[in-house]
């Protein structure tokens, strides 16, 4: 993704960029290898978007105050936006997906699944 | 006839609980033209009341019902030592059935043109006597009913949110229930529904997949804005965060945007998904801005207007966008659609601030004021060169009930309430406007009544 691109995604989350979404998306990087070279970093970005939503939510732990979860809904909303701009219907549908059985389990007090393997398995969704 | 309980709970021992909404809301959907809404509550405590929705009166009320039977008087029936067959979790509460004793258990309402008839200051109550307690009052319609093909598309749109939350898992689907079953004015669905017969491609049943979709990503939103907000209520009843706790509120939220964003998805049209993604991001960015306007409160007209384009008018405008953009309508339609949602979410905002000073809306006055949430009324009445000293110096300091029912004195004494009303309704005749520019098979008439309707109302 080029810098100016990557510059517009990262509108008001600039902060969050130096605490820990850049070293996200790096590793997820490496997760989009199968995708058209284009598309890489687009996906990468949302779905460390999606990880560092829900945890600055505290989604499945204590409730985050206000201005983290709205932080956190921004990242959730921005990833959304990403892959509507670029990505598949099925990865699109997949991250939804991944959204819904995260916050389903964090509602029903039950285990909550390993957000990473969710979003590398949306991520391969076809 | 058309046979139903409300069902709601209390949250206070003595409570009066405003059904009229509700009970608006099930006239319209039913298409009860003319005839009579007869309510009957099923409880020896739960009392039937039409009068004034104003606070300190309710508060006259209790007072009177607490010197006419005191809660810590003498009652035959709470010497369970004397009574045979009582329930091992039977209260002490005598002086609730005495209570019930002084008002009714019956109302009857009269329907003229598809609305209820009450007079302007009058509310319809169910009142609580020995709460607080899950309740249910029985309401039958009767008359004469009009089916129309709005009405068949409101219930096909009904129809489908009740499909979509049958299937979630109850933690999620319980709270969102209770919160759409509460009401709404499903203004985003309507404008969805009603855009979508401007394309070739009008499809009833997807249409309304759509609108539900956009209906659950709004309640969802109101979710995590009533954590934020610190709200207690929401359409009569406890928010989400209130009822459930923060943290279900965050997942319930959670959830229900990632379904609707999902639903959205699978419509299989770019257009829409583009369009409804932009509105949600919008969204966001507005919430995180409006409580950044907090500390600067009560704020200025630009940033109200910068934060109320996101925060209201971006759902409208991808409302107004996406249904035509489904059924395949022209570029020029959609844009202008688009252009007319964005002015009637601004306009309907404005006269939702304005419904916060309105004694008879069934809400409790001056919540805006309490929450500092940003309001138009309270930004002009802060400039007025009259009260603006005083209500500034108020807003300044701590906002107990003097101060929150005094600050609303002085809006509703200013010019501000009038000012809000008039760029309300010129928003709206921009709304109008843009309609004029594009053809839209016969449904001018009805957008522009929509789009009056949602300025002209108190509640």
């Amino acid at each position: 993704m080029s810098a100016m691109v990557l510059e517009r995604e990262l509108d008001r989350l600039e902060g969050l960029w130096a605490e820990g979404l850049a070293e996200l998306y790096r590793t997820y990087l490496d997760e989009v290898d199968g995708h058209e070279p284009e598309l890489q970093p687009k996906l990468a970005l949302a779905a460390a978007l999606v990880e560092v939503g829900v945890r600055l939510q505290g989604l499945g732990g204590p409730a985050a105050p206000a201005a983290a979860l709205l932080m956190g809904d921004l990242c959730l909303a921005r990833s959304s936006r990403i892959l509507t701009d670029s990505a598949s219907q099925p990865i699109q549908i997949a991250f939804a997906r991944a959204v819904e059985a995260l916050s389903g389990a964090a509602a029903s007090d039950g285990e909550m699944p390993a957000v990473r393997g969710l979003l590398v398995r949306a991520l391969a969704a076809h | 006839m058309i046979a139903q309980r409300l069902r709601f709970e209390s949250t206070h021992p003595t409570e009066f609980i405003d059904l009229t909404d509700r009970i608006r809301a099930e006239v319209r959907r039913s298409g009860l033209t003319t005839g009579r809404v007869h309510l009957q509550s099923l409880h020896t405590t739960l009392g039937l009341a039409v009068n004034e929705n104003e606070p300190l009166l309710l508060r006259d009320f209790t007072g009177l019902l607490e010197r006419l039977a005191p809660g810590d008087a003498s009652y035959e029936h709470d010497d369970f030592t004397r009574r045979i067959d009582v329930a091992t979790d039977e209260p002490v509460n005598g002086h609730a059935h005495c209570r019930q004793l002084l008002l009714t258990g019956f109302a009857t309402l009269l329907v003229e043109s598809g609305e209820l008839v009450l007079g302007r200051w009058q509310s319809v109550f169910a009142v609580e006597l020995d709460g607080p307690r899950e309740r249910q009052v029985a309401m039958q319609l009767d008359g004469d009913f009009a089916r129309k093909a709005a009405s068949f598309r409101e219930d096909l749109v009904e129809l489908e949110l009740t499909r979509l939350l049958m299937v979630d898992p109850e933690p999620v689907a319980a709270p969102m229930r209770r919160l759409m079953e509460a009401g709404g004015k499903r203004m985003r669905p309507r404008l969805v529904q009603l855009t979508a017969q401007l394309g070739p491609q009008y499809e009833p049943l997807r249409t309304a997949g759509l609108a539900a979709a956009v209906e659950i990503l709004h309640n969802a939103t109101l979710v995590h804005d009533d954590y934020v907000d610190e709200s207690t209520h929401r359409r009569g009843r406890p928010t989400v965060a209130a009822a459930e706790g923060p943290e279900r509120a965050i997942a319930v939220g959670d959830y229900y945007f990632a379904k609707a964003t999902r639903l959205i998805a699978e419509t299989g049209n770019h257009d829409v998904t583009q369009t409804i993604a932009a509105a949600l991001e919008a969204i966001c960015e507005s919430q995180i801005d409006d409580v950044a306007l907090r500390g600067a409160f009560p704020g200025d007209h630009d940033s109200y207007l910068r934060v109320v384009r996101g925060k209201t008018a971006a759902l409208f405008a991808a409302a107004c966008a996406s249904g035509a953009q489904l059924s395949k309508a022209s570029p020029e339609v959609v844009e202008a659609l688009w252009r007319y949602g964005d002015l009637l979410g601004v306009a309907f905002q404005m006269a939702d601030d304005m419904v916060d000073f309105s004694p008879s809306s069934g809400k409790p006055v001056g919540l805006d004021i309490r929450q500092r949430v940003l309001s138009l009324p309270l930004i002009y009445a802060a400039e007025d060169r009259e009260v603006g000293p005083e209500v500034r110096r108020l807003l300044a300091g701590a906002l107990g009930d003097d101060e929150v029912a005094r600050v609303a004195e002085l809006v509703a004494s200013s010019a501000a309430l009038r000012r809000v009303g008039d760029e309300a309704r010129k928003l709206v005749e921009a709304a109008v406007q843009e309609l004029e520019k594009v053809e839209l098979n016969g449904l001018r008439p009805t957008l522009i009544g929509l789009a009056r309707a949602a300025v002209d109302r108190d509640s």
